[in-house]
């Protein structure tokens, strides 16, 4: 369309005139809209910290080989090496005696003085090794064959919870936003099938004066992108605060949590934001707009 | 510009609304379709603007054939067409500017002759003054040439009204035709469709279609007569 730009101003201003003939129920979409597009934002930076997290976690994630006692410093060392080239083994690296006895010490904290009762040192040296937790099974099943090995203590029940979180975290948060996408999707349709139904007349008019459904359809389009993208708006504002305030409480109480960087967290939840509403805004609108064709 | 041969119409509830009509509509005429109420004025508007497809015959207007399943040909020929609905169709909540800008804004015209000829067709019709009012606040014969402004800002070559002196006294009733009537030129023809036959009488340079339950006679009428 030749006048395109120059109607950009008649589409928007369409576009107002149809989100104000029916102020009330469209104060009641946007509204609904802030309110989907603050749980998505909310996923986004719960998934955003949960990710940071279990990405340690999956670092941490190690079984404990025990090698034979007969084997001397240079082929505890050759085996440790096998083991770190291993496919799904991160590294593996040699703990000896001593280090085993300091852990267990820093485990045990006050309660340290109990391993005074040992003559000697009860802790056997092994070799530590960091996997990836999915791959627990296989990579245990194959450490078990080498002949060096006496046994594995495979710290399974503890991984599996790893595995377990990941797979949880992930699999609500991709159902949290399949439901948000689509809800949105609805609404906005909904919002934009009332629009169209609302201005039937002038629809009718337009197309008995040879407009095109493009023509017809951008101010329904702005309809939605306007409203969305203002949703998305407000929700960024009211997740800043709750980001704010969550990190003042999480940082005084609960130090442990590895809260990624703030400025880091809001970016990403805003630009998701903002990101989700236009795309949903733009897909909610035309999937309102197929129904010109049946007016 | 149109041409029609042996053309029916008949509704879906079996009501025979054309039969068998033949009719051809060159450049530069001005054409008066008159009737009663019901003998079939409107259908044969709807079936030059494509709302209605013939049930038989054919129906060729600007070359265009009217026929189902050529929506995209049918839009191209309503942008050439200048049309008076009988209802008027001005959309409320706007202005009598905005209801003819809204009439070609989607033509190939850019953004500063979109205004201005709007402003030319709302002083042709003499509603200048009005052209920031509220269509639902201008008396029926205002709005009825707000509705002619927005069919001629167009620059069409075929204007059509349907009844455009309806609810409309004498006074008002002339001065519209007689407004619709000075659009005729050298590419352009208007078709006028009016039960007010006792307004055309004295009417010359016309072309008269009476029609009378779907049936069509026609008069053409010169000037020096």
């Amino acid at each position: 369309m030749k006048n395109f730009i120059a109607n950009l101003g008649y589409f928007f201003k369409e576009a107002g005139k149809i989100i104000f003939s029916n102020k009330l129920s469209n104060i009641f979409t946007f509204l609904g809209t802030v309110l989907i597009l603050l749980m998505l934002a909310s996923v986004a930076a719960g998934w955003s910290v949960s990710s940071r997290l279990v990405g340690m976690l999956e670092e941490e994630a190690e079984i404990s080989a025990f090698f034979r006692e007969d084997l001397d410093e240079k082929e505890v060392l050759d085996l440790a090496e096998k083991l770190g080239k291993l496919d799904g083994v991160r590294n593996a690296r040699v703990v000896d005696e001593s280090e085993a006895y300091n852990r267990m010490k820093d485990i045990l904290a006050d309660d340290a003085g109990i391993l005074e009762l040992f003559d000697e040192n009860p802790f056997k040296a092994y070799i530590e090794i960091r996997i990836d937790p999915g791959r627990t099974d296989s990579i245990v099943e194959t450490v078990r064959g080498f002949k060096e090995i006496d046994f594995v203590r495979d710290n399974k029940s503890v991984l599996e919870s790893i595995n377990d979180i990941i797979k949880g975290i992930k699999t609500v948060g991709t159902l949290i936003i399949f439901a948000v996408g689509i809800t949105t999707i609805i609404i906005i349709s909904h919002m934009i099938r009332q629009g169209i139904y609302n201005n039937r007349d002038q629809i009718k008019t337009l197309r008995l004066l040879g407009a095109s459904r493009t023509f017809i359809g951008f101010p329904f389009i702005c309809v939605g992108l306007l409203m969305t993208v203002a949703a998305g708006i407000l929700a960024s504002l009211v997740m800043v605060l709750l980001i704010h305030k969550g990190y003042q409480i999480m940082g005084g109480s609960i130090p442990f949590i590895p809260l990624p960087p703030m400025t880091d967290l809001l970016m990403g939840v805003i630009l998701t934001i903002m990101g989700v509403s236009i795309i949903l805004g733009t897909v909610g609108s035309l999937f309102g707009l197929s129904s010109i064709k049946d007016q | 510009m149109i041409e029609i041969k042996e053309v029916s119409l008949r509704y879906r509830d079996g009501t025979l609304a054309l039969n068998n009509i033949n009719l051809t509509v060159g450049d530069n005429e001005l054409v008066y379709i008159t009737g009663p109420s019901g003998s079939g004025k409107t259908s044969l508007l709807k079936l030059i603007m494509g709302m209605e497809y013939p049930t038989s015959g054919t129906v060729k207007v600007m070359g265009q054939e009217i026929s189902e399943g050529k929506s995209e040909e049918l839009r191209r020929l309503r942008r050439r067409i200048g049309p008076v609905f009988q209802e008027l169709k001005l959309v409320p909540g706007r202005s009598a500017m905005e209801n003819v800008m809204m009439g070609i804004r989607f033509l190939d015209f850019s953004g500063q002759e979109i205004k201005s000829y709007a402003a030319d067709a709302l002083e042709k019709v003499g509603l200048s003054h009005k052209a920031d009012s509220m269509v639902e606040n201008l008396s029926w014969g205002e709005a009825q040439r707000v509705s002619i402004a927005r069919a001629i800002a167009r620059k069409p070559r075929l204007i059509l009204a349907d009844e455009p002196t309806g609810n409309l006294d004498h006074d008002n009733a002339v001065n519209i035709l007689n407004i619709l009537a000075s659009f005729k030129q050298k590419d352009t023809s208007v078709i006028v469709a009016t039960h007010a036959t006792h307004l055309i009488e004295n009417q010359r340079n016309v072309t008269i279609i009476r029609m009378n339950q779907g049936n069509i006679s026609v008069e053409k009428r010169g000037g020096d007569e």
